[in-house]
């Protein structure tokens, strides 16, 4: 997005003349949005940010947050939604490059992967194509950096079949001792260390600052091609860093390359810079303006001490990697870049860091009244065999197999949670202890695009109930708000409202969102924006990773308990959408005081060893949940749908299917169940016995002796783990 | 009257965009290996297709319609050349 | 030196999964070393070349790290009867650099494949699988996208049929190869190449339900091998 004619005068004001071509080029890098922040910054200061284990809020390339006293746990969201859509492959290859290079840049271990992923409908050719680029280059880059994807989220609809959103983070684990955060001092040598600068990615976040033009073409300046093994070596090397304390900071070379770089870290420390732009090592010849914006990949500016410079140099030359001395920091907060002896540029690093915030209009469009409104008919109760190999076989609740087998889950021997077996992934730290990290990342297109704010809350709230599923406690979150064009109010409003929703469920559960990220201009080529998404990425404390819980049902014979009390809330739910096509009505609303109460309990119980598995329900309602405990435990059960504790519900749907919040599945011993009762009573939780793990290979939902629907396990299994491969293989 | 030609596709990265394969085979077995001649290297996928067509021109002509309708490359990334063997 | 030798190229990420499973759980004394610094295989108890993705796997999997001078200089560890162990790309290596035979392709369906599978030994011999039985099952995760092994019918009942052979329990081949093939060795057992990782099956928490540390044999074997012989 070009500058526009205010911002342009006020550079010259900052500057007090006519700005060079450079100076030009370098504003208008750093005050796209993606590297400002500019229409969502005064938002932004709503999020809770603030806790006792918060250890580096947002404002650095990563957040840090203790883990234990021994232990910092560092992670990040990203998107790259638009070169992913011009580009699937190397889109969504690079985007899991910046995301890793982030957390090295506080020399934090990379030990997991999330993707998170907003597809079109896999039938749709084009969309088809798109997502098979985009997982290929997940897999591709993140199996060859060797940083396993353990979790993650899939959903389809035709909303993203042009515009898809690539939601990816990454985890890390550094000792608080070793962490690289002692900042830059004047004198200090500016390295730029990785892959030789090119044309590729020029003004790349500026691309990222407005709508895909009809013609994808034209873009071309902003595909960039992934080198995961240089990206393995920068991994390798900077651990060796780290070790040696041989650097001061790391900043990764990401939006607005070389300028964000330099002006961030100059004005995050009040220093200034002199920058020799003729001693970077470059792919070609390339102009002065070229370099300073280029956004060439698998780059990382790494600050040394004059003293320590050889010895650095030695690291980098052992892993093979290219780096040139380009300048240093200076004590007067004015950035100075010289070419061949001249200056082309002088900006006084602050103003350059920061353009004023714009304060955007925002107003709802009528099309958010769907959302609003009840649903004041049902179509006619369907037949519930049916219903239910409907819902089990949508793309959005079926196994996500297709995708998770492509990503190498496993390396790194921590990865005791695997995809597939748990709400959430669990790792071991390797450390000698029993010590985990669980990590999750949620979100609901269709909630957020019916209703942000409370669909925004609801992913909050999802995130938190998976880390409790496995035995985790929920720790901090960052969020990724995907939205339309920021100077649309109607597009506006959604941004608002998701992020006021993440605020409020984040501050009611007590969970610091330490990071995030904002990506604005979420539209196809007509102006529609997709499905405005937020997307919540956790990470939870795992005291004992042995004592942790799975999905899958253990063993015929026990109890089957429902946590929490069930509402007719069919809004929004992918039953109304698989199986009647609806997607309207009020979704379910947020009930944070019952997140907090259930969750506690649930944890309680799974860490008093009252519990074999345990699942959270949500996407699909308890039908759903109950299904995927036996198909994976491959065993049946049998289901008294009267003993479920509902508010309200008038038909059998409204049970089966409702997305009501704050909900759980346990799997209960019998010999535990008094216990497990009186823990609920003394943490005032409603539970339901509801039924009991059989070995019949049958799944029965009855009402009383009246059976409802009875399936055959094999039949719902093959729904289950086959149906986005057929989807997606035979979707053409 | 249609005979059978064999038609060749070579999808390659676009000049302005890099190829770190080309790059690592170059830098790591070629130049490591002491062929200091070779200035560059560059990958590629090849694609051998046999066409019923009536002639070369309507052979090249289906292939580079279904290259872009099938996308068979990414024009954002990728160059292609269409040529006959033979 | 009476150590293992991992060997770490650019692009090999599993170097510290080994070196965790072969010190923490095996007790055996072992040292990552960059290939740069690795020059001859005397001194060392054994060899591993551990999985990942040397050189990004390009050009073909394990092909440019067969042409350094580390691997050029593995082929003594036959005349001095050193075990060697790839795992993955390093048994990808192995084949490359000829001290295996056949080949691996690209998996039939075109994709990487992350999953737990089920092998079963043949005639074990030799210093990795000493310990193992014939026809032991062994469940370990593969994780590769070149792992079809292809190997003409001649050397297959020549050379492989009167070697240690690991291969796919029927119904579980992850990526079409030729005779279920999973692993291969030299005839006695001293070379040893496989597309499994069996140091991600050496510890019972990592594996999943209905699954056993199939990968545990082969390091106990190496541990007994090298304190008394095979």
């Amino acid at each position: 997005m070009p500058l526009s004619h205010a911002e342009i005068d006020e550079i010259r004001n900052i500057l007090r003349r006519e700005p060079t071509v450079e100076e030009l080029a370098m504003f208008e890098a750093q005050w796209s949005e993606h590297c400002s922040y500019k229409s969502s910054r005064l938002l932004l200061k709503l999020l809770p940010t603030e806790g006792r284990n918060v250890v580096i809020g947002p404002g650095r390339d990563a957040p840090a947050v203790k883990l234990f006293k021994d232990w910092l746990v560092v992670f990040k969201i990203e998107s790259h939604n638009h070169p992913s859509a011009v580009d699937p492959y190397n889109g969504a290859a690079t985007g899991i490059g910046g995301v890793v290079r982030d957390i090295l840049t506080l020399g934090a271990k990379s030990i997991a992967l999330l993707d998170m992923l907003y597809l079109g409908d896999p039938r749709n050719p084009h969309a088809n194509w798109l997502i098979r680029g985009i997982v290929k280059g997940i897999s591709d880059y993140g199996n060859r950096i060797g940083v396993p994807t353990v979790a993650g989220d899939a959903w389809f609809d035709p909303a993203f079949n042009t515009q898809p959103l690539v939601n990816v983070a990454c985890i890390g684990i550094v000792r608080p001792e070793e962490i690289i955060s002692s900042g830059p001092s004047p004198g200090d040598l500016i390295v730029i260390v990785g892959n030789a600068t090119g044309r590729d990615g020029l003004l790349g976040s500026s691309f990222a600052s407005k709508p895909l033009s009809e013609d994808v073409d034209k873009d071309i300046g902003a595909v960039q091609v992934g080198d995961p093994l240089t990206e393995k070596l920068l991994i390798d090397a900077i651990e060796v860093i780290r070790k040696r304390r041989l650097a001061k900071y790391v900043k990764d070379l990401g939006g607005g390359g070389l300028t964000t770089a330099i002006a961030e870290t100059a004005a995050d420390y009040g220093l200034g810079a002199v920058i020799h732009l003729e001693k970077l090592h470059t792919r070609e010849p390339l102009t002065t303006l070229e370099i300073l914006v280029s956004e060439s990949q698998e780059r990382m500016m790494i600050v040394v001490e004059q003293s320590k410079l050889s010895e650095l140099v030695e690291v980098l030359e052992n892993y093979d990697l290219m780096y040139s001395v380009i300048g240093f920091f200076t004590d007067d907060g004015v950035i100075r870049v010289f070419y061949n002896g001249s200056k082309v540029a002088e900006v006084p690093a602050k103003e350059l860091a920061k353009p004023k915030p714009i304060r955007r209009a925002s107003s709802p469009p009528m099309e958010a009244l769907k959302g609003l409104k009840p649903l004041y008919s049902l179509p006619p109760e369907p037949r519930y065999d049916d219903a239910i190999l409907k819902v089990i076989s949508s793309p959005n609740v079926a196994s996500k197999r297709w995708i998770y087998e492509q990503y190498d889950y496993e390396v790194g021997i921590r990865t005791v949670i695997k995809p597939g077996y748990g709400d959430a992934a669990v790792l071991r730290l390797l450390d000698g202890t029993n010590r985990g990290v669980a990590v999750k990342g949620d979100a609901n297109p269709r909630y957020t695009y019916l209703d942000p704010f409370n669909g925004a809350a609801n992913a909050v709230a999802e995130c938190f109930r998976n880390l409790i599923a496995v035995g985790s406690r929920p720790l901090a979150i960052v969020d990724e708000l995907n939205a339309g064009n920021p100077e649309k109010p109607e597009h506006f409003w959604y941004f608002e409202m998701m992020l006021k929703g993440v605020a409020w469920m984040a501050e009611e559960l007590m969970l610091p969102v330490v990071g995030g990220k904002v990506s604005f201009y979420n539209e196809d080529h007509t102006g529609r924006q997709v499905k405005p998404t937020a997307t919540i990425v956790g990470v939870g404390r795992v005291q004992d990773v042995t004592k942790t819980t799975t999905i899958d049902f253990k063993e015929s014979g026990s109890y089957i308990i429902l946590v929490g009390v069930t509402y007719p809330e069919l809004g929004g739910s992918e039953y109304l959408y698989r199986v009647f096509r609806l997607e309207e009505g009020e979704i379910p609303k947020p009930r944070p005081c019952s997140e907090l109460r259930n969750g506690r309990f649930v944890y309680k119980a799974i860490k008093l060893g009252y519990v074999k598995a345990t699942h959270d329900i949500s996407v699909g309602g308890l039908a759903t949940a109950v299904i995927e405990m036996s198909i994976l435990g491959n065993l049946g059960f049998d289901i008294d749908l009267e003993k479920v504790f509902a508010i309200g519900a008038q038909r059998i749907d409204e049970v089966l299917f409702s997305e009501t919040q704050a909900r759980y599945i346990l799997e209960v011993d019998p010999k535990a169940i008094n216990n497990l009762l009186k823990l609920a009573n003394r943490f005032g939780v409603k539970i339901s016995i509801i039924g009991r793990v059989t070995d019949s290979g049958e799944a029965r939902f009855r009402k009383r002796d009246k059976t409802i629907a009875s399936i055959d396990l094999d039949l719902l299994r093959d729904a289950y783990r086959e149906s986005l491969s057929r989807e997606i293989e035979g979707g053409i | 009257m249609t005979s059978t030609y064999l038609v060749e596709v070579i999808i390659t990265n676009k000049k302005g965009v890099r190829d770190p394969e080309g790059e690592t085979i170059h830098k790591h077995l070629i130049l490591r290996k002491g062929y200091a001649s070779v200035q560059s290297v560059r990958t590629g996928k090849y694609l051998l297709l046999s066409v019923n067509a009536l002639s070369g021109e309507d052979a090249i002509r289906i292939v580079k319609e279904l290259c872009e309708k099938l996308r068979i490359y990414n024009p954002v990334v990728h160059d292609i050349e269409v040529r006959l063997r033979g | 030196m009476g150590k293992i030798a991992i060997l770490k190229f650019p692009g090999t990420n599993c170097d510290e999964d080994v070196y965790y499973v072969v010190k923490n759980v095996f007790s055996l004394d072992a040292e990552i070393v960059w290939h740069k610094s690795f020059k001859s295989v005397k001194g060392w108890d054994a060899v591993i070349i551990p999985g990942g993705f040397s050189y990004g796997d390009w050009l073909r999997a394990g092909a440019i790290a067969a042409r350094t001078p580390a691997i050029e200089s593995l082929v003594e560890a036959r005349d001095l009867n050193i075990p060697v162990l790839g795992i993955c790309n390093g048994f990808q290596i192995l084949v490359e650099a000829s001290l295996l035979p056949g080949a691996l392709l690209p998996n039939e369906n075109g994709k990487f494949v992350c999953r737990w599978v089920r092998t079963v030994v043949e005639r074990p011999k030799g210093p990795w699988l000493s310990m193992a039985r014939e026809g032991e099952v062994l469940d370990m995760p593969v994780a590769h996208a070149e792992g079809r092994y292809y190997v003409d019918e001649k050397t297959f009942y020549s050379t492989l049929m009167k070697s240690p052979l690991i291969r796919y329990v029927d119904g579980e081949n992850p990526n079409g190869s030729l005779y279920n093939i999973a692993g291969v060795a030299t005839e006695d057992g001293v070379i040893l190449g496989l597309m499994p990782h069996p140091e991600r099956a050496s510890e019972s928490i990592l594996s999943p339900r209905g699954f056993k540390a199939g990968g545990r044999v082969i390091f106990e074997s190496l541990r007994q091998s090298i304190k008394r012989g095979w």
